[in-house]
């Protein structure tokens, strides 16, 4: 039976597959214009139903036997102590939820190849959406914490390719960059936890990780990363901007992202979580305060939303908020289930967005009485609580004020030593010298590789290799320095 | 109040008006209605129409050239069709321009092929990349005379530098700096507002930074029920909600725009006040604060065009929140200076008045000249990417002073450039010469003179003109095919003695399909087409419905039915009608429960979705995997037999009936009135069959915001059905044969009226009031329902053909499996393709068209010329029935040449926005118009009305209408008329030129029309739109 297990990879390497065929055949010019529409759609659903087989086996000999927990198929990256293997996490909420996230993308799929018949980037939007469920698939099963992140950039690539799928309209490609870029804050999150996991412990296994016996202090700041992670990932406040503004897409791809399942992608971390997280009672209460308030955030903006979709990503982030706040609280068993019939429910919501005004008969219910006829509690739910300008003025626009002075430093003094912007000057001398170097290098390069048939030359890289190992070592040492200072933040705070 | 003030109240209520002409002029989604989309154009003869909105809405009313080029290579224009549309385009078309070239050679050529100035870049490729100077393209070289002594190398360069060398470099003069500044400022009110200039002083679009928050505003003001909180002060006007809210908005300390605050809390309550405090405060000159006002409105032409709607229509669907222009106006004025203010303010170091801005650059002249070549896309890209430099935040103005300086001098040595000036006036020389087969010596033999005389007269046809040319031979080659099947079935035509039964359907260009294939599967069958509203303008309340539903057209004007229908249960069915009704008041409920409950609320949300889920999960899957039984499971349970009482009680008939107080029913003497106008405008007055079925239309599909775009226009984008069901209880009453008898209708006692609804979605007819046809004719009526289902089958194999995700060749069950899934198919956004493709309408006897095939694209309407000598039915058809047809024509017209701009784009994005529209995404202008979907396959071409009537009396009618001479004299539709009764003396068919009257046609020399048995054999296996052909079937009957 463990075989069944192991083949529980393929749940994500189908979709993996099913991406890059389409991807491969978008590339080689086969895979255009609406002929080619039914060999992308029939790949697509071949690998999702396959994939969603290759689950309900695993489900069934799960129940049969047991869930058969972690399983490391091979070792991706060795390098001196530092490892990162292949592996699954195969538990009941993983299998359940990997089922959900399979059975919403196979209905997905299938409302996809009537609804974007014909449209010009259908077979993009096919290609971003096996990419999306091979992450997602990535997140709900691995094994390993730093594989999750490969699921987790993987589902941010798609958000942003599908967000931005209407090319034409610079709404929709500003949109999409607003969106990546918040969910970038999210990834520095998750690095920051990896990069102490590996250091700490050695490993990112999710059962080592959170059974690690670390003191809480270094818990605490491991779990900051992953939790930053969550936030950005399940559109808590402060990162919630990006959500709403992710509806530029098609209507299949805004259920499954915003609606159904990448939004849940944070909670499902916490869930993950859940023993070290227990260790660290303070980060439990920020939690539950973060998805307080952004469920109340979510509501209070929702009431005053007039078209459908924002309407539905209001309630969503409610809801999410919802489930952050029972994780803080330890609920996290409650949390999962409401997650996934959430899921299930807001998928089904998503999909029928067009026909809301044909399906409603009466007009949305009035707010709570108390809060009807308050200009000024109105005038902030419509905007959406200013968190946009308030990024803008807070963030924004230092970062922008800082990477002008580093462009007129860089013009002021490196560019006249380096090289002249105008074509055909002669360089300046700093260039002169970076040309030199270059010719030098391309010169060692090429006699390298003229010379690297014989053993020998091999022998001597891998010598090389190694002492260049020693020196990134050494280079690491200021990034460590960073660490600690972080670090002391964190016990200060 | 002062006088003056009073006075600018007035006029803005003018300005107000006018602002029509410019918006869109659709209604809410609900009630989505065919309409011209630039019927604000509709005084002015549509060449001239098209170009007013090119220079004043920025779209060309046209297809691009390229494509009208792809289809006369695909062989859907041909050359004889640019000749005759070339024969009338100019007085002097065959004058000789220069020693023997005509003017048509030089247009033809134009028109054929790419001769444009372009620029050097271009020119580059062209040269570098395209061997201009060794090959001529091969579309070029087909049709050119240019190597008829040979190819040969040299030939091209000679020709080159021959056109090089007659047209030499001149300099332009540099602008004044002084008329620069005025020329810009001329501008405003004309072509735009500050928007526009700060946009081309700046490269900044303001409205950016005001768009998102505006929307949500306008969206949460005009909402219909889709948010749940609203403004507080949102009965108190727009202007006043959104002030309220922005004086109390702390963000604008967060943007730098403290001061705005302040500025919005003084301006005055009143929005006409706050209008003309903002355009002084602008210094806009007051001759144009009109073209101002219309200019802002225009930069989002659909929330503006709604605002103007709702303005319009107060009192909406019952929604009492006040929407007045004024406010709207004033909101935007306000944004607009705020934001033009931070912007100015920033970069300038003034505030954005006209004085302000005037001064700062009347001191940095040099700054205005290159920012405006810059923003205008004048420069080359290396120069404006280093005036974006420039213009970065953090940049002084004063210390670049220098830097402006040096800038201007690169930029005026690239205006003296010999490659730009090359590209921009020897290239088109170049390419006229090589397409009218002229080489250097012949080039050089023009001389400059000549030269020119041809570059003249190529640009004769700008854009505008090509364009229309192009258009009026698409449409020629088109009518010339429907003049030919008419022709070539007159001698075909056969009167019906005795039908078995005739069937009333809609005009639309669907049942075109329809019917034929109603006379295919029974030859003795007669059917007649006419606007399914049927006469009988209803105030209708179907069983179980919450509220009354006018089934009236609103084109070409607004009707508001004066009279009630109520459907009720029959005798013995109250119970199970009752009870019908509480299940869906429940069903009702719980759906809204679960829409509604599932977005608003934290906790009750919560639980929702705890409880919802599994069954909305269901139901998803249900959906998604097999939409018919889907469909079934959502029908299961119909409404329990019903019937209708037509007929007004006494106490009801003394009254008069007024649309604001609906009488419930109609009297006797209404009842023979509209039943007796209505068969008399069908011609249909005596020869009755024993069964006369009025078939009305409407469509269903799921998931779909722009239901009502597929509907009965007659019945303003509703279902018909009840009004055929209304007309035919009516007709079947003894008081009302008995009014008929008295007009001269005399309809048989044993004729029976059947009513019956054919869905054009899945071809489903329903049949009303079964239960009423007499005994005597049962097996009549089964053997026609029995005719109407294989008639859908066929119907459907054909829709298929034209549906590229439905595959070739289907039989005609599974056609119509295929139709019927798609209408229950939720993730289908074409569920059919409304009126794709149409293009001409027939008014006339159904015995000119029957027995030919016109591919779904001709309205038919019933008209019998024969008895109607004062012209009196026909001027019913033409203003009632024309601009429906127009209407409808028109949209798809303007939704097919600019999808983006005249249509709304695709479905996959759009998104449902207060319950009124869709919007792209989450935060976009209001798209109006068609969908994508809806449009793919449309050939834009304007509606041929063929009428068939004399030519003396149609002119008649023409000269009398005022409503048919807009359409018609200014080429909104174009007109023919086709000779009742023929005679060999006389042309069959004429069409009507506004300019010139009427032009006999002439039939092509060999006439090639094929026949065919049925319809299937000609379209069966083809996807492409077809020309008409000869059918055998449906004349059967008179052999």
């Amino acid at each position: 039976m463990s075989v069944v297990f192991e083949m529980s990879a393929f749940a994500i390497l189908l979709p993996l597959l099913g991406a890059a065929l389409i991807g491969g055949r978008m590339l080689s010019g086969a895979g255009r214009g609406d002929a080619a529409e039914p060999w992308t759609v029939r790949w697509a659903m071949l690998q999702a139903w396959l994939a969603l087989l290759v689950l309900v086996a695993v489900a069934v000999a799960a129940i049969m036997e047991g869930t058969p927990g972690r399983i490391e198929f091979a070792r991706w990256i060795e390098s001196g102590p530092v490892a990162l293997p292949l592996s699954v996490l195969i538990d009941a909420k993983s299998l359940i939820f990997a089922l959900i996230v399979q059975v919403v993308g196979v209905v997905v799929l299938r409302f996809s190849r009537t609804y974007l018949h014909r449209e010009g980037a259908f077979h993009r939007f096919y290609f971003g959406l096996c990419l999306f469920l091979a992450g997602m698939q990535l997140i709900v099963l691995a094994g390993d914490a730093a594989l999750t992140f490969v699921g987790w950039e993987l589902a941010g690539f798609s958000s942003w390719l599908l967000i931005g799928y209407d090319t034409e309209r610079a709404n929709a490609t500003q949109n999409a960059l607003y969106a990546f870029v918040t969910n970038r804050i999210g990834d520095a999150g998750f690095i920051l936890g990896l990069a102490l996991a590996f250091l700490w412990i050695g490993n990112t296994a999710w059962p080592s990780l959170v059974d690690t016996g670390l003191d809480r202090v270094s818990a605490r700041l491991l779990l900051f990363g992953f939790v930053v992670a969550a936030i950005a990932k399940s559109a808590q406040l402060p990162l919630s901007g990006w959500l709403a503004r992710a509806l530029e897409g098609p209507t299949p791809s805004s259920a499954i992202f915003y609606g159904a399942i990448m939004v849940h992608a944070g909670v499902w971390m916490l869930i993950r979580l859940e023993p070290v997280l227990r260790l660290v009672q303070d980060i439990m209460i920020q939690v539950a305060l973060f998805g307080l308030v952004t469920a109340l955030y979510g509501w209070f903006a929702g009431l005053t939303q007039s078209d459908v979709k924002s309407s539905l990503v209001f309630a969503t982030t409610t809801q999410v908020g919802l489930m952050f706040f029972a994780c803080g609280l330890g609920f996290f068993d409650f949390a999962f289930v409401h997650l996934c019939l959430h899921a299930l429910l807001r998928a089904a919501q998503f999909l029928l967005a067009p026909s809301y005004m044909h399906l409603l008969s009466q007009p949305a219910p009035e707010p709570p009485a108390w809060l009807k006829s308050r200009s000024w509690w109105y005038g902030a739910a419509l905007s959406r609580f200013w968190i946009e300008p308030l990024a803008q003025t807070l963030v924004i626009a230092p970062a922008q004020a800082v990477a002008r002075d580093v462009r007129a430093a860089d013009e002021a003094v490196l560019m006249p030593l380096l090289a002249s912007s105008v074509e055909g000057e002669v360089p300046g001398a700093g260039g002169r010298v970076l040309a030199w170097a270059a010719d030098w290098c391309d010169s060692v390069e090429q006699r390298l590789t003229q010379i690297a048939s014989s053993g020998r030359p091999a022998q001597l890289m891998r010598q090389a290799g190694e002492y260049f190992l020693e020196l990134e070592a050494l280079l690491e040492r200021p990034r460590y320095l960073l660490i600690l200072v972080a670090a002391t933040f964190m016990v200060i705070l | 109040m002062s006088a003056a003030e009073h006075s600018l109240k007035e006029q803005l209520e003018h300005w107000i008006e006018h602002l029509d002409h410019v918006l869109p002029g659709q209604a809410p989604i609900r009630d989505f209605v065919h309409h011209n989309t630039l019927h604000g154009y509709q005084h002015l003869p549509f060449d001239q129409a098209m170009a007013a909105s090119r220079d004043e809405l920025g779209i060309g009313g046209y297809w691009p050239l390229a494509r009208f080029r792809a289809e006369f290579a695909a062989g859907r224009i041909d050359a004889s069709d640019l000749d005759a549309v070339l024969d009338l385009a100019h007085p002097e078309i065959d004058t000789e321009i220069a020693p023997g070239v005509t003017r048509r050679a030089i247009w033809r050529a134009a028109l054929r092929f790419d001769c444009a100035p372009i620029d050097a870049a271009r020119l580059r490729w062209e040269l570098d990349e395209r061997a201009a100077l060794s090959r001529i393209p091969d579309d070029i070289a087909a049709e050119s005379r240019f190597w008829r002594h040979g190819t040969n190398a040299g030939k091209l360069t000679a020709l080159w530098q021959q056109a090089q060398a007659l047209t030499p470099l001149t300099l332009s003069a540099e602008p004044d700096q002084d008329e620069l500044w005025s020329g810009l400022i001329a501008t405003l009110g004309v072509r735009g507002t500050l928007r526009e200039l700060i946009l081309q002083l700046s490269g900044e679009d303001i409205l950016e930074t005001v768009r998102v928050d505006l929307f949500r505003h306008l969206a949460a003001h005009l909402d219909q029920g889709l948010a749940s909180w609203h403004n507080p002060q949102r009965n108190e006007g727009f202007y006043a909600a959104w002030r309220r809210i922005a004086v109390l908005d702390p963000s604008w300390a967060l943007t730098d725009q403290t001061e705005a605050r302040k500025r919005i809390s003084e301006l005055p309550d009143d929005p006409v006040a706050a209008i003309e405090a903002e355009l002084t405060h602008l210094a806009i000159p007051l001759a144009n604060w009109q073209g101002y006002l219309e200019r802002l409105a225009m930069q989002l032409p659909g929330w503006s065009g709604m605002f103007l709607w709702r303005h319009h229509h107060p009192g909406y669907s019952g929604i009492t929140v006040p929407v007045a222009m004024a406010d709207y106006l004033a909101v935007r004025l306000v944004l607009e200076s705020v934001a033009a203010n931070t912007v100015a303010r920033r970069i300038w170091g003034v505030p954005a008045t006209l004085t302000a801005l005037a001064s700062y650059f009347w001191v940095h002249p040099v700054e205005l000249r290159l920012r405006l070549a810059c923003h205008r896309g004048e420069l080359p890209e290396a120069l404006a990417s280093q005036v974006q430099q420039m213009e970065a935040p953090g940049e002084r103005a004063a210390e670049s002073r220098a830097a402006w300086k040096a800038l201007a001098e690169a930029a005026a040595a690239v205006d003296a450039d010999p490659q730009q000036h090359a590209a921009s006036a020897s290239w088109p020389v170049f390419r006229l010469a090589i397409v009218l087969g002229l080489d250097a010596p012949a080039l050089s033999e023009l001389g400059q003179s000549g030269a020119n005389a041809l570059l003249a007269c190529a640009a004769e046809l700008d854009l505008d003109c090509a364009s229309y040319l192009w258009l009026q031979a698409y449409e020629h080659h088109y009518a010339e095919k429907i003049f030919a099947a008419l022709s070539a079935n007159l001698p075909r035509r056969a009167s019906m003695d005795a039908p078995d039964a005739q069937l009333v359907l809609c005009m639309d260009d669907r049942e075109e399909g329809y019917r034929r294939h109603i006379e295919e599967a029974n030859p003795r069958l007669e059917t007649l087409g006419g606007a399914a509203h049927f006469a009988v303008f209803q105030n209708w309340r179907g069983l179980g419905d919450p509220g009354v539903t006018p089934l009236c057209p609103v084109v070409p004007v607004v009707i508001v039915p004066s009279h009630e229908i109520n459907e009720m249960p029959r005798v013995g069915q109250e119970n199970a009608a009752a009870a019908w009704q509480q299940r869906l008041e429940k069903g009702r409920v719980a759906r809204d429960r679960r829409l509604q409950q599932t977005r608003f609320g934290l906790l009750s949300a919560f639980v929702q979705s705890f409880l919802r889920a599994p069954g909305a999960f269901g139901d998803l899957l249900l959906r998604a995997f097999a939409p018919q039984r889907w469909g079934q499971h959502a029908q299961r349970d119909p409404v329990p037999p019903t019937l209708i009482n037509p007929t007004a009680v006494a106490e009801h008939s003394a009254r008069p009936a007024t649309p604001e107080d609906p009488r419930p029913g109609f009297t006797d003497d209404e009842q023979g009135e509209r039943i007796g106008n209505f068969l008399t405008s069908l011609g249909l007055t005596r020869n009755f069959a024993p069964l006369v079925v009025i078939m009305g239309h409407g469509s269903n599909s799921q998931n779909n915001p722009h239901l009502a775009a597929y509907d009965c226009g007659a019945c303003s984008g509703r279902h018909s059905g009840p009004n055929a069901r209304l007309f035919a209880t009516m007709a079947n009453r003894p008081a009302v044969r008995e009014r008929l008898a008295r007009r001269g209708i005399h309809v048989p006692e044993q004729t029976h009226f059947l009513a019956g609804e054919h869905n054009t979605a899945d071809d489903i007819v329903t049949w009303y009031d079964a239960e009423d046809v007499p005994l005597m004719h049962a097996a009549a009526f089964a053997s026609l329902q029995n005719d109407c289902r294989t008639a859908s089958a066929t119907h459907a194999v054909e829709r298929c053909r034209r549906l590229m995700s439905a595959p070739l060749g289907m039989s005609p069950k599974s056609a119509w499996h295929h139709v019927i899934g798609r209408r229950n198919d939720f993730a289908q956004p074409r569920p059919e393709l409304g009126h794709v493709t149409n293009a001409c309408a027939f008014f006339g006897r159904r015995s000119m068209s029957r027995g030919a095939y016109f591919d779904r694209r001709a309205f038919l309407i019933s008209y019998d010329p024969l008895r109607d000598a004062d012209g009196a039915v026909l001027t019913r058809h033409l203003t009632i029935n024309g601009p429906v047809g127009a209407g409808i024509n028109l949209e798809y017209y303007f939704s097919t040449v600019s999808n983006e701009r005249f249509g709304c784009g695709t479905k996959a994005m759009h998104n449902v926005v207060g319950g009124l529209g869709v919007m792209a995404g989450a935060s976009s202008d209001l798209r109006t118009g068609l969908p994508r979907q809806m449009i793919e396959i449309h050939e834009p071409m304007r509606l041929l009305v063929v009428v068939e009537q004399t030519t003396e009396i149609l002119t008649r009618v023409y000269q009398a209408q005022p409503a048919v001479q807009e359409l018609v004299g200014n080429g909104w539709v174009l007109l023919a008329a086709v000779d009742p009764e023929p005679d060999p003396s006389r042309p069959l068919i004429q069409r009507f030129d506004p300019a010139r009257g009427w032009l006999p046609w002439t039939p092509p020399a060999e006439s090639s029309l094929r026949e065919f048995e049925r319809s299937v054999d000609w379209f069966g296996g083809k996807r492409e739109p077809l020309p008409p052909v000869l059918l055998k079937r449906p004349l059967e009957c008179a052999a």
